[in-house]
């Protein structure tokens, strides 16, 4: 599953790096992750529901973009709440 | 004529007599989960039944929810400002006997305050408003949510084995009826959410193909391009869409046909 040694090892252990980071922020934040997909959808995001669920368990890689858009989303709904 | 009246009339009193008030509270509480509006509203009305059902004259009760939301507890709801004021008091300090019913999933009674060795600040803060005995009660909700219903009572002893009895009775009706009222919500939030996705996304997309045509590059060079003045303006990425759309040919308003 994990692509290891695909783009070189530097980008491979980069982008775990990042899914750790975002995994971990997902888990503090107590979202819900039909909420966080949603509003990930209407940003525009590819990815269906489970994908985000194995991705966010770091279980699967998804493109860059799409992590630059979780992310996005994620940063967006807290934001949103605390206001 | 008359006979039969009386007949009916004494007839139907032998069912008012009968000490199982069942029925009349299930009709009651769906009722109430078709005409509350959100979870709040339909909590408080529970807390209004509750105590108007557990009040008696020189024991007047004041009943309050308390739910469990994202693992801290809040009070959502309360047949008074009383109730309400306690509950929060109890929040406060994080640990009291509604809390404690909360985790253990149990009935808890607390007979006299003055005689309670634990949670001591929340007994003392509880008695100088008043309160003197407190029933607490959980609604079994199958794991989908956690809440207790907060009973106070301003004398000591204020709840019999019966007032107990009845207590847990129409908690256990009350969580069914709950968990249909949240679903309600869950489903009706999820629908909302969805409806803004696609207004959102319709927005974003179009901006995108904009900014595709005007850069002559790729969808993904283009979403790029948009994400990273969202971020470094802080401003959403919806937002930011709205204004390349608006900057392009004057609109204002884009409007996606979502179905209801």
């Amino acid at each position: 599953m994990y692509p290891y040694g695909a783009d070189g090892p530097e980008g491979s252990d980069f982008a775990a790096e990042v899914r750790r980071g975002t995994a971990e922020r997902f888990r503090k934040t107590d979202l819900p992750l039909a909420k966080l997909w949603t509003y990930y959808y209407g940003l525009g995001g590819g990815i269906d529901e489970m994908s985000l669920d194995a991705y966010l368990h770091e279980a699967l890689d998804i493109p860059s973009g799409q992590v630059a858009l979780i992310a996005m989303a994620m940063t967006e709904l807290i934001e949103g709440e605390t206001l | 004529m008359t006979n039969q009246e009386s007949g009916a009339g004494n007839f139907s009193i032998v069912p008012q007599a009968d000490p199982v008030p069942a029925p009349d509270v299930e009709t009651r509480l769906k009722e109430l989960v078709l005409d509350s509006k959100d979870v709040a509203g339909f909590l408080t009305d529970l807390a209004l039944i509750a105590a108007a059902r557990l009040s008696s004259p020189g024991n007047r009760i004041h009943c309050g929810v308390t739910v469990m939301r994202r693992k801290r507890p809040e009070a959502v709801a309360s047949n008074d400002a009383a109730a309400r004021a306690l509950d929060e008091l109890q929040n406060g300090y994080k640990d009291g006997p509604c809390l404690t019913a909360l985790r253990n999933r149990t009935t808890l009674l607390v007979p006299d305050l003055a005689a309670e060795r634990r949670w001591a600040h929340y007994t003392k803060a509880a008695q100088e408003n008043g309160v003197s005995s407190i029933l607490a009660v959980p609604l079994d909700l199958a794991g989908e949510a956690e809440a207790v219903m907060n009973l106070y009572s301003g004398c000591s002893n204020g709840f019999t084995d019966e007032d107990i009895s009845t207590a847990e009775a129409f908690a256990s009706q009350a969580a069914t009826s709950l968990r249909l009222v949240l679903r309600i919500a869950q489903l009706s939030e999820a629908r909302n959410d969805m409806a803004v996705a696609m207004q959102s996304r319709t927005v974003i997309d179009m901006a995108i193909g904009a900014i595709m045509a005007e850069n002559r590059c790729s969808r993904d060079t283009a979403f790029k391009i948009l994400t990273k003045a969202s971020s470094t303006r802080n401003i959403k990425l919806r937002d930011v869409a709205a204004t390349v759309i608006a900057s392009i040919s004057g609109e204002n308003q884009i409007d996606t046909y979502f179905d209801e």
